[in-house]
């Protein structure tokens, strides 16, 4: 009886889990404004289409969000040291996302057996959010969003990312035309950075990389796919990392980091009824390298991590847990002109997963099984004021009737099947460069599985198809 | 005669290049270079010379040249959609001093290597450069810019800068969304593939 009620317990987490990661996986990026206030450059220098970076805003990323234009607040020592340079002005903003969310079948009612919720959800807001994004410091800058969510309703910390960056390579000395520089960097442009952050891949430069993947923002209560790899947002939110980053000739990125568990909410010291727990340190990695010629630029890259997840919710966080490797491969072009303006995607994350204490918890059939998702979108503007994306995704792997059980919810599997396969088709228009109105569907080939009957409820992945309307303003 | 009267234009603005020197204090020297390493550097370079071909070359850049960009940038006079875009901003708490210190600082360092394009392109860039194109009354470029185009005081160092650069420059001189007369009657009758071959040319000399 223990042993059922922990495992109800466990499928009811797991479902909230799910649910959490499909909001994750969908959670939106944001440009900000208060980077406009700072820096005084209209956001067409650091974005393409809000929220995507052109070279310029990956530059001013992994220059540590300090560059800026705004008078300064001094401190010195009587040695002329600097211990202070402030904004006057804070860099502050505010997001506020209003949308509507139709699904092809309305959903069925969380409490009333038979009946269905209402197909048609205003949201308002979807997100309210409020950053602090710019400079802290000479050298040390930072990206904190504090969210409301209107369909949780609470407020929580968002995505959040402070770094330190300088360049070890010193700038040729004024002085006398010709003289060479020297030392160990001479001749090269090298930035190193430090970042301490919440979230695996917040912490990137390219739009390639989950936390600011495509889609940019998507519906927070259709349904979600049951599966997704640790990387591709499921850790987000409930780690903490520090990372140290190398960006060589503006071209060579490389990166380290690690990972630890800091799940914010629930009990505390974390024990047994928090799920999914980090155990450890869970290291984080990331090789690229960007060509930029005339109006074109072409990344190729690579990135992953391994982490050991105890499952917690109600089992005890010693003895076995779960392990995950994630290895990813990304690449992005893009082509910014003065009229067109377009960017190619594409993102391979593969998982090996070693899920010993699921299995020792009844929670999964297979010890080692795998999971995989593809990605790929298009997307054009014209003028950066009207345009549209198209993409199409791809999530599998090894099927497994616990860890995607048929419990009888829609988020359930009647194969026990992590598959999904759909596209997404978005148009947007910018009326202002900081305004976003999108429409955007989201279409199911299959879900979880299949793509009829794929819960055993009669429910099809098409039904599962999402338009939705979004209103997103920036100030 | 138009031809003669933009020389004697820009002639003239050479004279008056004598005039813009200013004294600048060693603390301020120190805080320009200390910018252009931590700011101005993410679109330039660290030594001036840029990766990006959309941000142009700064080292071994004429003082007065680059002293009244930033000037205009700060006065926002020159108001072309990249001026407004990234430059109004970053010069917006510039001083006359610091501009001039900032000036100094990248006309001392070394000129970007040259990188050789198409052939062809090429050689036609080098025949109006330094001929111009007499069908159409346009003046030789190195008239001005220099035999090497190494600029001379308010003219600008040419030599090696990235070729799309050059390219929108004289697009957006061309279509008057920068405002450079003299520059703007020299061009004005300059079609896209020979900016493209001038540019292309540019781009292949070295310091």
């Amino acid at each position: 009886m223990q042993q059922c009620a922990v495992s109800r317990r466990y499928t009811v987490a797991r479902l909230l889990i799910t649910a959490l990661i499909a909001v994750a996986v969908h959670a939106p990026a944001w440009a900000v404004p208060s980077f406009a206030r700072q820096t005084g450059m209209a956001c067409a220098a650091c974005h393409t289409v809000i929220p995507e970076l052109t070279p310029f805003g990956r530059e001013f990323k992994l220059n540590g969000y300090v560059i800026d234009n705004l008078k300064q607040i001094k401190g010195e020592t009587m040695e002329r040291r600097e211990t202070l340079s402030l904004n006057q002005i804070p860099p502050l903003s505010v997001m506020l996302q209003v949308s509507y969310t139709h699904t092809a079948q309305a959903v069925p009612d969380s409490d009333a057996t038979g009946a269905v919720a209402k197909d048609g959800e205003v949201l308002f807001p979807q997100q309210a959010s409020f950053f602090y994004a710019g400079k802290i410091a000479n050298n040390l800058g930072a990206f904190i969003q504090l969210t409301y969510d209107g369909a949780e309703d609470h407020f929580a910390l968002d995505n959040t990312d402070v770094r330190y960056a300088r360049y070890l390579s010193e700038a040729e000395p004024t002085g006398e035309a010709g003289q060479k520089p020297s030392g160990l960097f001479a001749g090269h442009d090298v930035l190193f950075g430090l970042t301490l952050n919440n979230n695996p891949t917040v912490q990137d430069p390219w739009n390639t990389t989950p936390a600011w993947g495509f889609p940019y923002a998507a519906s927070s209560v259709a349904p979600g796919p049951n599966a997704a790899t640790q990387v591709d947002g499921t850790l987000g939110g409930s780690v903490a990392g520090v990372g140290l980053y190398f960006w060589i000739d503006h071209a060579i990125y490389a990166e380290i980091s690690a990972y630890t568990e800091a799940i914010v909410g629930g009990a505390h010291p974390v024990d047994s009824t928090q799920a999914a727990v980090v155990r450890g340190l869970a290291p984080y990695w990331r090789l690229g390298y960007e060509h930029r010629w005339g109006q074109s630029s072409l990344f190729v890259g690579t990135y992953g991590l391994q982490a050991s997840v105890l499952p917690g919710s109600g089992h005890p966080l010693s003895g076995p847990s779960d392990h995950y490797t994630d290895v990813a491969f990304d690449t992005q072009y893009q082509y910014i002109g003065d009229d067109h303006l377009f960017t190619v995607l594409a993102t391979y994350i593969h998982e090996d997963q070693h899920l010993d204490a699921s299995v020792a918890y009844g929670n999964a059939a297979n010890s080692s099984s795998h999971v995989e998702t593809a990605k790929a979108t298009f997307e054009y503007s014209y003028r950066r004021m009207i345009g549209g994306s198209a993409g199409v995704f791809s999530t599998g792997g090894s099927k497994d009737p616990l860890l995607y059980a048929n419990d009888g919810s829609i988020g359930g599997s009647v194969n026990g099947s992590p598959e999904s396969t759909g596209y997404i088709l978005e148009i947007n228009y910018l009326p202002f460069l900081n305004t976003k109105l999108q429409l955007q569907y989201v279409g199911y080939t299959k879900f979880n599985g299949s793509s009829s009957n794929y819960a055993g409820t009669g429910r099809n992945a098409s039904d599962n198809n999402t338009l939705y309307l979004l209103c997103w303003l920036n100030f | 005669m138009k031809i003669l009267g933009s020389v004697a234009v820009i002639l003239g603005l050479m004279a008056a290049d004598a005039t813009l020197a200013q004294e600048i204090r060693p603390e301020v020297a120190q805080a320009a270079a200390s910018l252009a390493a931590t700011t101005c550097s993410t679109c330039h370079g660290t030594a001036g010379r840029s990766t990006s071909p959309n941000f142009p070359n700064l080292a071994a850049q004429t003082a007065p040249y680059l002293e009244a960009q930033l000037k205009a940038f700060r006065d926002q006079t020159r108001a072309d959609p990249d001026a407004q875009a990234y430059m109004w901003g970053m010069a917006s708490q510039l001083s006359d001093e610091t501009i001039a210190a900032i000036a100094a600082h990248y006309a001392a360092q070394t000129g970007a290597p040259g990188h050789g394009g198409d052939a062809g392109l090429t050689s036609r860039g080098k025949v109006i450069f330094q001929q111009g194109v007499p069908d159409r009354a346009i003046v030789a470029c190195a008239t001005c810019h220099g035999d090497h185009a190494q600029g001379n005081g308010p003219i600008p160092r040419l030599a090696g800068q990235h070729a799309p650069y050059l390219l929108k420059q004289m697009l957006v001189i061309q279509s008057v969304l920068r405002l450079a007369p003299v520059m703007h009657g020299v061009i004005k009758d300059l079609s896209r593939e020979q900016m493209q071959a001038v540019a292309a040319y540019l781009e292949g000399l070295g310091p």
